[in-house]
């Protein structure tokens, strides 16, 4: 296993964590919205698994964001639940709950990048 | 009798101190025994910022305690914080010294 | 667009849809006792929302919009009331088909997704800080 770069790891997750986030906000909308199903991101394991620790990897058919190349597949997904009429698997307060995980990690996140980037600070420092 | 192993020696309960603490016991004996201990306390803050490093990875792979996270990096940062000091002092002395004037 | 920006984008078009809900909703209770002002005539007919997801070009998220106002068909109710202008031969007015107990529950679900919408809004920007703040040195 080469080394990891810790800052590009964590750059790579917090762009993970944008799209679900995006994807949480998409089944929020669309809780009434006849015939919508439920999505998500894969998980970001399957990302690394999928495109190693390089940045830049862009496959076709994939939400892009922005000016990052970094893509990741989102897709319906399965819905074990009693179907209501309108078909739609959206269900609110698991979306909320997905969004209080977006939310731990992305703090958690933030908080890494500031210890370990200050850390690099106070050394040159002086 | 304090010989400059036993200088450095430190009990259990002690281990938790920084390492500026064991340099300033250690300070007691002057010679060889100050490399030891600055050598000791560089090795220590490598062990804790890799550590930290490491945690820090697999808490961005989402399979971290999140105390357990915050711990290290923490621990890591206090050490790191302790031998940016040393150094600089260090510097600061050899720039006194070399303008003292002879 | 990244895709925080994006995720504001959505929810926003969220908070639209569920306000327009609202709207129909409040008028609907609004005129739940319009008859109409000759004999035998229609009362007010109660409007129905239908969401429809779309797809943003510009951001790649799902955004949802009014697909369509439409009209209940369901049978107006009758009720016997032979001095009201809109009464027909036999004295019965027809009333609107709107339950007044339906349209509360209708609003409250409205009410719900609009917070949740609100919800989403509120996390966007608070990760945007949180990124920003990166920069800041202590």
């Amino acid at each position: 296993m080469e080394p990891v770069n810790l800052f590009d790891l964590a750059t790579r997750q917090s762009q993970w964590l944008a799209v679900r986030q995006t994807a949480i906000a998409g089944n929020i909308a669309n809780v009434n919205t006849p015939g919508y199903l439920a999505r998500d991101v894969e998980p970001f394991e399957k990302v690394l698994d999928r495109t190693g620790m390089m940045l830049g990897s862009t496959q076709p058919g994939h939400m892009g964001f922005g000016a990052t190349e970094a893509s990741f597949r989102t897709q319906a997904q399965e819905y074990n639940g009693a179907l209501l009429p309108s078909k739609n698997t959206v269900v609110v307060e698991n979306e909320l709950m997905k969004a209080g995980e977006v939310r731990r990690a992305f703090e958690m996140n933030t908080a890494i990048v500031k210890a370990f980037h200050g850390m690099l600070l106070s050394v040159s420092k002086g | 009798m304090l010989g400059p192993v036993g200088a450095l020696r430190l009990t259990p309960a002690l281990t938790s101190e920084t390492s500026a603490t064991s340099l300033s016991q250690s300070g007691t004996t002057a010679g060889a025994s100050f490399a030891d201990a600055l050598a000791k306390a560089a090795s220590s803050s490598v062990g804790k910022l890799e550590n930290a490093e490491a945690l820090s990875v697999e808490a961005l792979k989402g399979n971290a305690d999140t105390r357990q996270v915050v711990d290290a990096v923490m621990s890591a940062q206090q050490t790191l914080q302790a031998a940016v000091a040393i150094r600089d002092k260090i510097v600061s002395a050899y720039l006194e010294v070399s303008r003292m004037s002879i | 667009m990244d895709a925080l920006t994006a995720t504001l984008r959505i929810a926003a078009s969220g908070l639209g849809a569920q306000s327009e809900r609202l709207r129909v909703v409040s008028e609907n209770l609004a005129n739940a006792q319009s008859t109409g002002n000759f004999p035998g005539a229609d009362p007010y007919q109660r409007k129905t929302v239908t969401f429809v997801s779309e797809l943003d070009r510009v951001s790649g998220g799902s955004l949802v919009d009014v697909g369509a106002i439409d009209r209940d068909p369901s049978a107006f109710r009758l009720e016997f009331e032979p001095g009201n202008i809109a009464a027909d031969e036999n004295g019965y007015v027809k009333l609107p088909n709107v339950n007044v107990l339906i349209e509360m529950a209708d609003m409250t679900e409205a009410n719900r997704s609009y917070e949740a919408n609100l919800q989403v809004i509120r996390q966007a920007r608070d990760l945007i800080s949180m990124t920003i703040d990166l920069m800041r040195t202590p």
